[in-house]
């Protein structure tokens, strides 16, 4: 039983950091970002290069790693999606584009085999009887402690405040005076790096390949999806929904049918309540 | 076709002066195709365990005064670009002889297409038995395949029940195991057999667990384990993110050891990449650098000059599988299919895992006590990540060693 | 009129041309490429209908395709039924799951319904998975009898049911039905106020896009002869988006021309070895960005223009 609260609360924390990234740039540019799972992928490359190969400390390393994506989420917003924005079709196929690129690169540079990220903690903890890593832990503080400064940044700072301001009407807004495509590529910045983070994060102890990033992505569309596109409040809550339906079906049933839960999910809440939990016009 | 479609003028051009030009059918090089997953490790090193053999030929002066060429086709790990691999290869590229393999499932779709282009093929990656039970089902039609190497799944069962009846068992003392694998066809095939073999030898099988190839979380995996009250793991992973599993059996310092047939932790640098993480792992291997035969060290160097990696299993059997198919050739004077694979049928040949022969499906007959063939060698991850072998008995370099933070 | 009397004779020049092809340069190889590329284009077409008159941009066509697929692995290894059972019969399952799954998403807007109809085939692929006793896991079915044992009748079958595909769904949409449907992608409340009944002809037009597509994953099934749960994967739907896109959506022939290039441009790419799927990739971003309106039909209006001017 504790095992699942544990567990499940560590999945929980890494898909927020993934769909709450997705959620923002979608609420604010009605942006599906198919290539979000890249940022997640190069993340945890970028970890991995910047300790094994220039022998940099772990703590520098991430956070360049983490700075490179939020400047490659700038470019991919600014030089791709921008001149297609008009057709929502055009940017699924190029960010898709972007995405398969990104793999491609990965395969090339550092070849199929699994990489590894160094972890923060390797001490093993336990918890009431049950053992967890200690990166796994520190993986979940980390997101807490990160989707509450970003949920501060945007309540309490300037910046945050056009950011809402966009996303509730970007008309309205450039009558103000905010330069929307400022705000675009800040949140970009901003979901970018969240990603980067949760794979220099995960990286340890979840795989870390040139496909990796296929998975994350369809797990932040299905939270985004059930928690209402747009909605930071419900992917939270439909990140630890998930998370924990993921692994008390892991636990009960069989591992098998983890991978299907959170698209059966997806497909029950478009058809009985496609809003999703918190959808609404108004992306927070 | 492509290119001939660019080259089609120029080709107009020199036809007539090639159809001019007398009797070069002694002189053009044998084809081998190889369809390989060209991403992967294992496709790397099938092309350059081929290369080192079809150079150390043709050096020697090639087969029948022919020079050996090969020909690489990328059949990924998807049953249809596997299918238009063979398809580029033998209608197009017309190769003499097909040797590569990796994934069952693409091995299994290029079967019909293999067998209506009547081309020898020798595979050197795929394990499962339904490959060569073609052979036996329809000799006419599928007797083109041939299997160099792995031991196909269901001897691969057999063996890992003796290891775990005589070293689980036997050596240390453990009789309630959990048995783990993941959905793969082969391992399908695998593990009822070897649940049956394990639970005839006396074990205790508390758990049969099979998971998903995508899996990345293998917490509630362990924790069903831990719960079953097994005492020792054994796995079956081909395609699983075996990096990841060794991770976490770490990370949470799982209280039990665990071994089998572990394919990604064959790579030499298995251990390395992973952190050191894998130290205490006791894994299947095909060879190792040992002598296992006359041939083995000398491959094993000699590919590690040249590539600066050690080989994985489809080494093994490319470099064999070119040497099978030229001493046949020689044998039938000549490299049409039918002759070929009555010489091929004869095979007896010093491989590096062992010797190589064929048994009535076209399979590589396993070692035994009376009998050299290739076996599977179970080596453990050590300090340093070096390597240990430790069961077959007759061939141990060092004791087992339990993981540190499992008190014995 | 006369633009018609052109649009018939770049049909029929088309159609020759793919008919002459194998028989001048020969050869298995390419004859097997040229089914493979002419049984996506049926996919393609068929995505087209749906998709792209309606504007509904189906992410799980590949659903439709591996129903068909599988039914005819099925009914050909497990039952016994000659191939030619399966055409009709893998149209009647693709239905079938069009009915089921369209019913309940079709009044879903754009990224929804996409996302709706991926999350179909994903299931459908996992299921394929788990209950791998019945449908041979991750192998699928294998040992599926061909259809026509000569290789190029088979390719003409195929080219023939292209055709025929493409004659009808063209028909179609150029009749008041294409109307409403692409009047459907205009603006959906105006038609309902109109009186059309938007629903029927939304399953309908998906139940049409389905039951092409599930007879070219029969076709498939009989010409690979074995399917796997790899056609299930996104993977194929996106390779056919990507097809329509670069032959030019709501054209229906533009995605033929666009899934034949494509296929030939993928073994072509061949020589690249490990650079293929990169090469692949960055081509198809050069595409979305300086041929937004894809490739084939642009360049067939364009032909048609110059060639209809009066003299």
């Amino acid at each position: 039983m504790l095992e699942i609260l544990i567990h499940g609360a560590v999945s929980s924390a890494i898909y927020a950091m993934l769909a709450v990234g997705f959620t923002l740039i979608f609420g604010v540019a009605r942006v599906l970002n198919l290539a979000h799972g890249s940022f997640y992928a190069l993340g945890a490359y970028g970890a991995y290069y910047f300790t094994s190969h220039l022998h940099m400390p772990l703590l520098p390393a991430a956070l360049l790693a983490i700075g490179l994506v939020a400047l490659f989420g700038v470019f991919v917003e600014k030089v791709l999606v921008r001149p297609m924005r008009r057709s929502q079709l055009a940017v699924l196929m190029i960010t898709l584009a972007v995405a398969l690129v990104v793999e491609q690169a990965l395969f090339l540079t550092f070849g199929s085999e699994y990489r590894n990220v160094p972890e923060f903690v390797s001490r093993k903890f336990t918890i009431g009887g049950v053992d967890v890593g200690g990166q796994r832990l520190l993986a979940l503080g980390v997101s807490v402690v990160l989707i509450g400064l970003l949920w501060l940044f945007i309540q309490r700072t300037r910046l945050g405040s056009a950011i809402l301001a966009v996303s509730q009407d970007p008309e309205a807004a450039s009558y103000m005076g905010i330069p929307s495509d400022r705000i675009f590529s800040i949140v970009m910045a901003l979901s970018a790096a969240l990603a980067a983070a949760a794979g220099v994060l995960a990286g340890p102890f979840l795989t870390v390949q040139p496909t990796m990033w296929l998975l994350p992505i369809v797990k932040a569309f299905a939270i985004v999806i059930v928690g209402g596109l747009g909605s930071i409040p419900g992917s939270i809550l439909a990140a630890l929904m998930l998370g924990y339906a993921e692994t008390i079906v892991g636990y009960t049933i069989s591992t098998s049918w983890t991978e299907i839960v959170s698209v059966a999910a997806t497909l029950l809440m478009l058809v009985f309540r496609p809003a999703g939990m918190f959808g609404k016009r108004a992306a927070f | 076709m492509m290119k001939k479609l660019s080259v089609l003028f120029s080709a107009v051009c020199v036809a007539a002066g090639i159809a001019a030009t007398p009797a070069t059918a002694q002189t053009k090089p044998i084809l081998i195709g190889v369809p390989t997953s060209m991403q992967l490790q294992v496709g790397r090193d099938t092309q350059d365990a081929i290369k080192m053999a079809v150079d150390d030929i043709n050096a020697k002066g090639g087969v029948l005064g022919r020079k050996l060429e090969m020909v690489v086709a990328d059949e990924t790990e998807n049953p249809e670009t596997g299918i238009s691999a063979i398809k580029k290869l033998t209608a197009d590229e017309k190769v003499d002889v097909l040797i590569g393999g990796y994934t069952s499932g693409v091995t299994l779709a290029q079967l019909p297409h293999i067998s209506r282009a009547k081309t020898i093929y020798l595979g050197v990656g795929a394990a499962s038995p339904s490959i060569t039970a073609k052979v036996k089902q329809d000799y006419d039609d599928y007797k083109y395949i041939f299997r160099v190497g792995p031991l196909n799944s269901a001897i691969q069962a057999g063996q890992l029940t003796d290891f775990i009846s005589n070293f689980v068992k036997g050596e240390l003392g453990i009789s309630k195991i959990a048995i783990v694998g993941e959905n793969a066809k082969w391992v399908q095939d695998l593990v009822p057999l070897l649940k049956k073999g394990a639970t005839a030898a006396g074990a205790d099988v508390r758990v049969t667990e099979m998971f998903d190839a995508q899996t990345s979380d293998f917490s509630p995996l362990f924790s069903k384990v831990k719960d079953s009250g097994a005492q020792y793991m054994v796995v079956i992973l081909s395609h699983a993110s075996s990096d990841v599993f060794a991770k976490q059996w770490y990370d949470a310092r799982f209280p039990m050891p665990y071994g089998g047939i572990d394919v990604k932790s064959m790579d030499g640098d298995f251990c390395k990449r992973i952190g050191g993480k894998s130290i205490g792992e006791l894994a299947v291997n095909f060879a190792t650098r040992a002598p296992l035969t006359p041939k083995t060290i000398p491959f094993w160097d000699e590919f590690v000059k040249r590539t600066s990696r050690q080989p994985v299993y489809t080494a093994f059997g490319a470099n064999d599988a070119v040497y099978i198919y030229a001493q046949a050739v020689e044998r039938a004077k000549t490299t049409n299919a039918d002759a070929v694979i009555k010489e091929l049928e004869k095979t007896n040949y010093v491989g590096i895992p062992g010797i190589i022969q064929f048994d009535a499906t076209h399979d590589v007959k396993p070692g035994s006590a009376t009998y050299k063939g290739p076996a599977l060698i179970f080596a453990q991850w050590r300090e340093n990540c070096d390597r240990e072998v430790i069961y077959p008995k007759t061939m141990r370099t060092a004791e087992f060693v339990y993981p540190p933070w499992i008190k014995k | 009129m006369f633009g018609k009397r052109i649009d018939f004779a770049g049909a029929a020049g088309f159609v020759a041309f793919m008919a002459v092809l194998p028989l001048v340069f020969g050869g298995n190889y390419l004859i097997g490429v040229l089914t493979v590329s002419v049984i996506y284009g049926i996919w393609a077409v068929s995505w087209d209908f749906m998709s792209g008159l309606t504007g509904r941009e189906n992410f799980g066509h590949s659903l439709f395709i591996g129903v068909g697929a599988y039914t005819a692995g099925f009914l050909n290894t497990k039952f016994g039924f000659s191939g030619w059972w399966s055409l009709p019969a893998s149209m009647i399952a693709a239905t079938v799951f069009a009915l089921i799954i369209g019913l309940p998403t079709l009044r879903l807007r754009g990224p929804y319904f996409a996302l709706a109809m991926l999350s179909g085939a994903v299931i459908m692929q996992r299921l394929m998975l788990i209950f791998w006793e019945q449908t041979g896991g991750e192998e699928g079915i294998n040992g599926i009898e061909p259809l026509i044992h000569s290789q190029l009748g088979f390719y003409y079958f195929a080219l023939a049911t292209l055709v025929v595909t493409t004659a009808l769904l063209l028909a179609l949409a150029r009749s008041h039905w294409g109307l409403i449907l692409r009047a459907i992608r205009g603006d959906e409340a105006t038609c309902q106020a109109a009186g059309i009944n938007v629903t029927y002809y939304k399953i309908a037009s998906l139940v049409i896009s389905a039951a092409f597509a599930g007879a070219g994953g029969a076709l498939y099934a009989h010409y690979q002869l074995q399917v796997s749960p790899q056609l299930f994967a996104v993977v194929t739907s996106i390779t056919i988006i990507t097809m329509v896109y670069v032959g030019g959506m709501a054209s229906i022939y533009g995605p033929v021309g666009g899934a034949i290039l494509l296929v030939l441009l993928t073994e072509l790419l061949r020589d690249f070895g490990e650079w293929r799927l990169m090469v692949y990739s960055c081509t198809l971003i050069l595409i979305l960005f300086f041929l937004p309106n894809g490739l084939i039909a642009p360049t067939w209006r364009r032909v048609k223009a110059k060639l209809g001017r009066p003299q």
